[in-house]
């Protein structure tokens, strides 16, 4: 750098006070809390500020991963993988179809279903709360019209049909969303091949099984990756809806690491779940990918 | 021939029936919500899915007084503003120089941002809950704003600066050669020309900054500064008998982002796509 000219210099330096700032917020905020939490998950520590900070090695983790509640958790995040590729994808992927296909009123029906997205994660688990009281709600007041009254429970409270309702919630919320992403793979298949298909006489399921879904592999790609790493992350939904309650029988991971640490001060306990989060997203992801969507050249 | 016609009649047929179906599956909570906004509680008891017999006005007052609903809706409109334009202003010359320049220091800094998408905003909870304890920043705007802003700073970069990469590279050297420098050619000639990106980006930070909540949950203590994902929650855990306000209160903390999808959604639709695809 000291044989370059001045210009070089001063346009160099000029340069790095453009990036500083947001270098700067990314380590502070981003970086170095993701290495100071994999620091804590080794230490026991009760979130107090003069508490003293105790190195226990591994112990975070082994706790964890023999815990029973870590466990359930996992298998809700699961639940949300299942909801998300058997129920989201399909209806996210068929009203995809649908505000593609040469209906009157496509603009509408698009707007329609992206709107859920706009109203806010924490008051949309509110409105499904509502519509899911044992009492007044509409679910149970409907199953009371149609005589079936003896399937009213308290949904919301009960282990596995909470987590469930939970799930169909967020598929209603995000339907709309990933119906864009569908929406953007189809629309970006050109029209010639439309018309080969048609003059093969390839139309209906037929075009869409051989046609439409190889050609949007991408597009299920990047669904594949949100869904996977949205679910292991899903905390807004599932808070507002049962805080993870009853007994943290709807708790997911990100749930669990929040009342870990928050509400029973086992920072450490809590980092280690991050940790394991992290971890499990990234090689997740990756492994998408790589390995089953990889380009076949 | 007829019998193909009739067979693509009940197709567009079978296609509307779908359409209108979804339509009313996503309209139908909202519009039970609301109407059980303005019932009273006993009729609200007596279940939702009715038509009021009385219209009920009450609720929203009530919620505005007992929740302090307007205030905490304008916390989350001050806070998703103010961490939109933060992230803008920090976004915007980064993107330029990592777009414009080749330093090497440059791809460094690209890669951090990029690697900022992969950090789920979880694994940092504790740490920020740490750090925010040693600055003595509890209850402050400023901090959780910046936080907000870092959390959002790599999909501004990465989106600002695809765009900047699109656009030619003859008009930075023809301001250059008209004596523009580096802060003046950003502010004057980059920003007016990207400013479709930016609406895109700052629509995608304004829905995060206005419904959020693991950080509000733990960096906001003092009720008078609750954002409304955290008021809401925080109204409908303590106020259990009286449901009315409760609806009322859920209703109005959707009425800004309704407003700004009906008055944006093209560039909302754009937004989210290009979000998306990112990941």
């Amino acid at each position: 750098m000291f044989f370059k000219s001045k210009t070089y210099r001063k346009s160099y330096l000029k340069s790095m006070l453009f990036v500083l700032p947001g270098i700067i917020l990314t380590v502070a905020f981003v970086i170095y809390p993701v290495i100071n939490t994999a620091w804590l998950s080794l230490n026991k520590w009760n979130g107090i500020g003069g508490a003293p900070v105790t190195w226990v090695g591994l112990e975070n983790y082994i706790k964890v991963l023999t815990s029973e509640k870590f466990w359930k958790s996992m298998l809700n995040a699961l639940y949300f993988m299942i909801g998300g590729f058997c129920i989201l994808m399909p209806i996210a992927f068929g009203m995809a179809l649908l505000v593609t296909s040469k209906l009157k009123g496509i603009k509408f029906f698009k707007t329609a279903y992206l709107m859920p997205v706009m109203l806010g994660t924490t008051a949309v688990g509110l409105m499904w709360t509502f519509m899911l009281n044992a009492n007044f709600g509409v679910l149970a007041q409907f199953l009371r019209a149609i005589g079936l009254e003896e399937y009213i429970i308290n949904w919301l409270a009960t282990p596995t049909v909470n987590i469930w309702c939970v799930v169909l919630v967020n598929e209603w919320m995000y339907a709309g969303y990933n119906m864009l992403i569908f929406a953007a793979g189809i629309v970006a298949i050109p029209d010639e091949i439309h018309d080969a298909a048609l003059l093969d006489g390839c139309t209906g399921l037929k075009k869409i099984i051989h046609i439409t879904v190889p050609l949007c592999k991408n597009m299920f790609m990047v669904f594949s990756v949100i869904c996977v790493t949205g679910c292991l992350k899903a905390f807004d939904i599932v808070w507002a809806m049962t805080g993870g309650g009853p007994m943290d029988s709807s708790a997911t991971p990100a749930v669990l690491l929040y009342t870990q640490g928050f509400q029973y001060k086992l920072m450490g306990r809590s980092g280690a779940i991050s940790i394991i989060l992290l971890v499990l997203g990234l090689v997740l992801s990756v492994l998408l990918n790589n390995v089953i969507f990889k380009e076949k050249d | 021939m007829k019998n193909y016609r009739a067979l693509k009649k009940l197709k567009t047929f079978g296609q509307y029936f779908i359409a209108i179906f979804m339509a009313v599956v996503t309209f139908f909570p909202l519009i039970v919500t609301l109407i059980s906004s303005l019932k009273t509680n006993d009729e609200i008891l007596l279940g939702m899915f009715s038509i009021p017999k009385v219209w009920n006005f009450q609720n929203y007052p009530d919620a505005i007084r007992i929740a302090n609903a307007l205030k905490s809706i304008g916390n989350s409109l001050f806070v998703a503003i103010a961490t939109l334009v933060v992230t803008v202003i920090i976004a915007m010359p980064a993107a330029y120089v990592i777009a414009r320049k080749s330093f090497g220091y440059l791809k460094a800094a690209y890669f951090l941002f990029m690697a900022g998408v992969m950090v789920p905003v979880h694994c940092t909870l504790v740490s920020v809950s740490k750090i925010s304890s040693a600055l003595g920043t509890k209850n402050s705007y400023a901090f959780l704003i910046l936080i907000y802003t870092a959390f959002n700073l790599s999909q501004a970069i990465f989106l600002f600066t695809g765009y900047i990469q699109g656009l030619d590279r003859g008009l930075d050297e023809a301001a250059k050669i008209d004596g523009c420098g580096d802060l003046k050619l950003l502010t004057t000639i980059l920003t007016p020309i990207c400013k479709p990106i930016i609406a895109t980006e700052a629509i995608l930070v304004f829905i995060y900054g206005y419904s959020e909540l693991i950080f509000s949950l733990i960096l906001i203590t003092d009720s008078n500064k609750y954002t409304i994902s955290r008021a809401m929650l925080n109204f409908t855990a303590n106020f259990t008998t009286d449901y009315g306000p409760q609806f009322a209160f859920v209703i109005m903390s959707m009425i800004p982002m309704l407003i700004i999808y009906l008055v944006l959604h093209e560039k909302v639709e754009a937004g989210m796509l290009a979000g998306a695809v990112k990941g």
